[in-house]
């Protein structure tokens, strides 16, 4: 890789690919068992891979600036943060006392931190994740750096909060000169910062170029499979263009026969909502203390909405809107609050469920409701086998026992693409795309109707989302499933969902068609949340 | 961590200490299990005694014709007779001491974590309580107030130790819940029971096993610090740590075998269960294999 | 900051509050001093004046209400066995104890810790590995086997320390203190390092595993690559963040220091409170051992909650919650 003064170049990979470790290895940062095996770091003429701790010194936070991904624990959570930025100030530069504070003052402003006076005396807890990472900049530039290496400098932030921080970024870049290498798994982030794009897979360069060459045309298979998985918000296509992964077998046969064999009267053929949503609120209280008063939250606040059998609807927020809640309410666990609002009703396949008691009245209900989770590597018991993980539950209840239960298993695994021998494995054995999967083929043990989906992409690679994302929707039309289903991110909710409600702050402030709210919204919000999204242009379909 | 299955090959294989360690304790059990059969004598049958025998040093011959390897105390018993039958003793104390300790802590660590409200704060309060004070000085308190004997030591320690196991599975306990398997179980309908058994136990025991080995050392430990002192187990069932106080008297005349050697063994066998403890703790470590 | 503060000292009180009514209810229900106290030759008369005399003939709850009210006053009743009141009894040699258990800690803390911190830091030099096996074994090897062999090497081999008692004290408000003339420091010299061993230990166990945890931060690597020199980053991120555990495990150690103390006092005849304790109980002297209790009890609950404070002190994430 070659990168000149002022340009600003991506790294870009899936998980795995290696590029933070270039990072930290420039820095001469990794742990003791590493080994160079061959090549060299070259700044300037500086060989900074045969450099030792002590060379390091002229070059770390001088001449080299690091941003480290997760700006709440690359802050030292006991020190305040003036403490922590005029050390540095101190280590590279010879201000000191108030000619250094005042200069830590001046990079705050810089970065478009304000009220810079008071927030030195802050602890990193106190403050807002854009606000630490803003500040771990001013940390990186305070002694005018030629090189800033910044490793997934915004994917811990929200995506408004993301645009911003970028945009400082990179007018401070240009102005000052510096050569940014940009470390990422974003394509979005890439097309909008970088110039040049370098793009790793398992420690291997793949492909190299502007970044609007590799965008719209890149030569490799895996930079094509990249670019095809990306999902684009202004165009929904029916699949993504990547290798499929299930090979029809009779395992496979036999598991679609047996889920689409419902139960009796399960076969939801009315015209109303399969699940209608009243006026739901929530509302978190914090007890009274010695000192405080009651402090109350409230997540959700009347929302209300209908979902009718075969379609797929979207809610779509930031954190802290929501969205997550409202699922959770539904699936019962969370308590909504009723007795403010005696019109707020959940109802499903035509049943109050807000007024079933017990735990068998609500699971004969709503065992035809299942939940896919978001993080796969907390939502399989780690001591139960992927096999026993599926079936648990419905063993459990008695609806299948013993050796046609594993039988079961085995067929669910080969539906949602896995192999049937991988049943005995344990969850650790098996990567996060995998372990999703296994989540899945987990809720359809319960012949569900209904499918509410928390973000069960964002913890995976974009070419593994891909995948997932195509399964569901196989899995969709071939048994009928109606979902709900939340997501942070706009393009993968136009891929996925007719119609979408946008949520903000507990309430929802817009709603209708996919095509019509991801394209041409009405509310202010939506637009903003629109164009803080990074985008690729689009010339050519 | 996540398994379970401790490796035990893998957690010793270069790390001799530790592995001597093992060998040890494995030793230091069987020869508890099996003692009555390789004693020499039965140090307290009274017949078989003759206070002839009385404080002869070790390697001395008895009247009877034995050999005496460690010496005899004062009423002719060998000491080696008498360090294998107190070895038996302070083992006994000690598994059963940490093993009901630990059923008892784990089950209200757990109810703990699942019932939230007024039961949690009772027994959680309970565990602060007990904590807050040094099971030593707890132990010699109600050995003081209800008389010694092995089952009150054993019960004195189950008091030492159920706090601290009840704390930890608390807390592991607590943050499992947060996992979203824990989410499925209860959507999918399952009762209290099954998700307590089969989803949150299994998974917030592993730190508790963990620090099992230490105190069992502990509580060894306690018991013979106890026994010292006279508040522990009764003379007719005398522990290392009663044997050692028995020969202190006999310590400044010269008289150096009847304390020191059940010292030695009390000591190898506390260093040989520590040493193998911190071998477990730190291969179970994820910040010490490197990953983070 | 405050409601912190308040809610500690309510939990505190309410705990000195238990301990003392299940101190007294289990001493009431299993001693009898009558019994202790009274020679073989008393009549059945004698007996009873000696119960009235006692005030142990009357129910239960008036017991445990003048037995409390008497605390407040400072009464904690008469040693059946020193016929002196209790509160003195021990006032009296709490500074025999108390001088030892601080020179043991502050041995502790000033070997330990740098020793802890030096392993942690330099995980794979062998001197390390040295310090970490020594350490196991002073701190498997029991108290009072550890004190017996002190005993046997610097009194009856080396013949330079003396095996027991206290030696000259020099009078300081009014308090004797062992500290400072040479007769008392060598008395003195033999329990402290006794206690000082295990504390050594721990100590040094602690402040290596909080090391090694505190290293592995991102924190950590963050300042590395802010291009601070090592020296900076020890002091300054390393030690702040390890210093919490510390804190808070030292003081509560500080009950293990009072707890094997009886220990120590035992084997080397040391004139503390522990030795006061063992005493007692072998008397059945029953004022002493309650009062014990509840003085000690009272000790530990100011020193958690003194601990709880300098936790909310060092880590600012507790103090804003």
């Amino acid at each position: 890789m070659r990168i000149n003064r002022g340009q600003i170049v991506g790294i870009v990979g899936e998980s795995g690919a290696g590029k933070s470790t270039i990072g930290k290895v420039a820095l001469g940062l990794l742990d003791e068992n590493a080994v160079i095996e061959s090549g060299h770091i070259k700044l300037d003429d500086s060989v900074l891979t045969q450099y030792t701790e002590q060379d390091f010194a002229p070059i770390r936070g001088k001449r080299i600036g690091y941003i480290y991904q997760n700006p709440m624990t690359a802050l030292n959570p006991v020190l305040t943060i003036g403490e922590q930025l005029i050390e540095t100030i101190q280590a590279h530069t010879d201000k000191r006392g108030q000619v250094a504070r005042n200069f830590a003052i001046e990079l705050l402003k810089k970065v478009e931190i304000f009220d810079a006076e008071t927030r030195l005396s802050k602890y990193p807890h106190q403050l807002s994740g854009g606000l630490c990472q803003r500040i771990v900049f001013a940390i990186a530039i305070c002694s005018k750096p030629d090189l800033i290496i910044a490793d997934e400098p915004t994917t811990a932030l929200d995506v408004t909060i993301q645009k911003a921080v970028l945009d400082t970024f990179k007018q401070l870049a240009q102005k000052e000169n510096i050569a940014v290498i940009l470390i990422t798994h974003d394509m979005g982030v890439v097309a909008e910062m970088c110039d040049y794009v370098y793009v790793l897979r398992h420690g291997l360069l793949v492909e190299h170029g502007p970044t609007q060459h590799i965008l719209m045309n890149p030569k490799e298979t895996y930079s094509r499979e990249l670019m095809a998985a990306i999902p684009r918000v202004d165009k929904k296509i029916d699949r993504f263009l990547v290798p499929g992964i299930i090979q029809n077998s009779e395992g496979r046969d036999r598991a679609l026969t047996f889920l689409n064999r419902k139960v009796d009267g399960q076969n939801w053929e009315q015209t109303a909502p399969l699940l209608s949503v009243q006026k739901l609120s929530k509302t978190f209280i914090s007890p009274a203390t010695l000192v405080s008063s009651k402090k109350s939250f409230k997540a959700v606040d009347s929302v209300s909405f209908d979902v009718f059998k075969g379609e797929t609807l979207g809610i779509v927020g930031e954190s802290g809107s929501g969205k997550s809640t409202i699922g959770r309410m539904i699936l019962g666990l969370y308590n909504p609050d009723y007795q403010t609002d005696i019109d707020s009703n959940v109802i499903y396949r035509g049943v109050k469920i807000s007024d079933l008691k017990t735990r068998a009245e609500r699971h004969g209900i709503c065992q035809s409701m299942q939940c896919i989770f978001q993080d796969p590597y907390s939502s399989l018991n780690p001591r139960m086998s992927a096999g026993e993980n599926i079936i648990f539950a419905i063993k459990a209840h008695g609806v299948v026992s013993g050796a046609l239960a594993w039988e079961l298993a085995g067929d669910l695994m080969e539906l949602v693409g896995l192999s049937r021998s991988a049943v005995e494995k344990m969850p650790h054995a098996f990567s996060g795309g995998e372990r999703q999967r296994i989540g899945i083929a987990r809720a359809l043990s319960f012949r569900p109707d209904f499918l509410f989906c928390d973000e069960p992409t964002s913890a995976l690679d974009v070419t593994v989302q891909a995948e997932l994302l195509n399964l569901m929707k196989d899995l969709q039309d071939a048994l009928g499933l109606t979902l709900l289903f939340v997501s942070h991110d706009l393009a993968v909710v136009r891929q996925m969902c007719d119609r979408v409600l946008v949520m903000k702050s507990g309430e929802v402030i817009e709603s209708g068609s996919t095509d019509k709210v991801l394209v041409s919204p009405d509310n202010a919000y939506t637009k903003e949340l629109l164009k803080s999204m990074p985008r690729f242009t689009f010339d050519t379909v | 961590m996540n398994r379970l299955e401790i490796n035990l090959w893998a957690a010793f294989r270069g790390h001799p200490v530790a592995t001597i360690g093992l060998v040890g304790v494995t030793f230091f059990i069987l020869l508890a299990i099996f003692g009555p059969l390789i004693a020499p004598q039965n140090p307290y049958d009274q017949t078989r005694l003759d206070i002839l025998d009385g404080l002869l040093p070790p390697m001395s011959k008895l009247g009877d014709g034995t050999f005496s390897l460690m010496g005899t105390d004062a009423l002719g018993r060998d000491i080696l007779s008498a360090v294998i039958y107190g070895l038996r003793i302070s083992l006994f104390v000690a598994f059963m001491a940490v093993f009901f300790g630990t059923v008892i802590g784990v089950t209200l660590g757990l109810i703990a974590a699942l019932r939230r409200g007024w039961i949690e704060t009772i027994i959680m309060r309970a565990v602060d309580l007990k904590i807050s004070f040094p099971g030593v000085l707890l132990a010699l308190m109600l050995l003081a107030v209800f008389g010694s004997g092995v089952d009150k030591i054993i019960y004195a320690l189950i008091i030492g130790t159920w706090a601290s196991k009840a704390r930890l599975v608390r807390a592991v306990a607590l943050s499992e819940m947060k996992k979203e398997y824990m989410d499925f179980a209860r959507i999918a309908g399952l009762s209290q029971f099954h998700i307590m058994m089969r989803f949150l136990l299994p998974n917030s025991i592993a730190p508790v096993l963990v620090v099992l080995p230490m105190s069992i050392s502990g509580a060894i430990g306690a018991e013979a610090t106890l026994s010292f002192l006279g508040v522990g187990v009764p003379i007719t069932e005398p522990s290392l740590g009663l044997l050692i106080a028995n020969g202190n008297d006999y310590l400044l005349s010269g008289k150096w075998w009847i304390s020191i050697f059940p010292g030695l063994v009390l000591v190898a066998m506390v260093l040989c269960i520590n040493v193998v403890a911190d071998r477990f703790r730190d291969y179970t470590n994820p910040f010490l294999q490197g990953k983070a | 900051m405050l409601s912190f503060t308040l809610r500690r000292l309510g939990q505190s009180s309410v705990l000195v509050l238990i301990m003392s009514v299940l101190v007294f209810f289990c001493m009431y229900i299993v001693t009898d001093p009558v019994a202790v106290l009274a020679s073989d030759d008393f009549t059945e008369e004698d007996r009873i004046a000696l119960a009235s005399e006692l005030g142990v003939d009357r129910p239960i709850l008036v017991q445990y209400f003048q037995f409390t009210s008497n605390i407040l006053h400072g009464d904690f009743g008469t040693s059946f066995v020193y016929n002196k009141p209790v509160l003195p009894l021990i006032l009296e040699r709490l500074p025999a104890t108390l001088e030892v258990a601080i020179l043991a800690l502050t041995i502790g803390l000033c070997a330990g810790v740098p020793m802890g911190i030096y392993s942690g830091l330099n995980r794979r030099k062998k001197i390390t590995k040295a310090i970490s096996f020594i350490t196991t074994i002073g701190y498997s090897i029991p108290n009072f086997w550890q004190a017996l062999l002190l005993i046997i090497v610097f009194a009856v081999w080396l013949k330079i320390l003396p095996a027991s008692g206290r030696g000259d004290t020099t009078f300081l408000f009014g308090i004797g203190w062992s500290f400072f003339n040479l007769d008392g420091l060598r008395h003195m010299l033999l329990p402290a390092v006794n206690l000082a061993i295990y504390k050594i230990c721990m100590q040094t166990r602690l402040a290596r595993s909080g090391t090694q945890e505190v290293m592995f931060q991102d924190y950590i690597t963050f300042a590395r690559a802010k291009g601070l020199p090592r020296q900076r980053i020890i002091r300054r991120h390393l030690l702040r963040n390890i210093l919490i555990p510390i804190v808070t495990i030292t003081g509560l150690e500080l009950g293990g220091l009072i707890a094997f103390s009886t220990v120590t006092e035992t084997v080397f005849s040391w004139p503390g409170i522990g030795k006061l304790l063992i005493d007692s109980i072998h008397h059945a002297d029953r004022p002493v051992v309650v009062a014990y209790l509840i003085l000690i009890t009272l000790m530990f609950v100011i020193i958690n909650f003194i601990v709880d404070m300098a936790y909310a002190v060092l880590d600012p994430r507790i103090r804003h919650t």
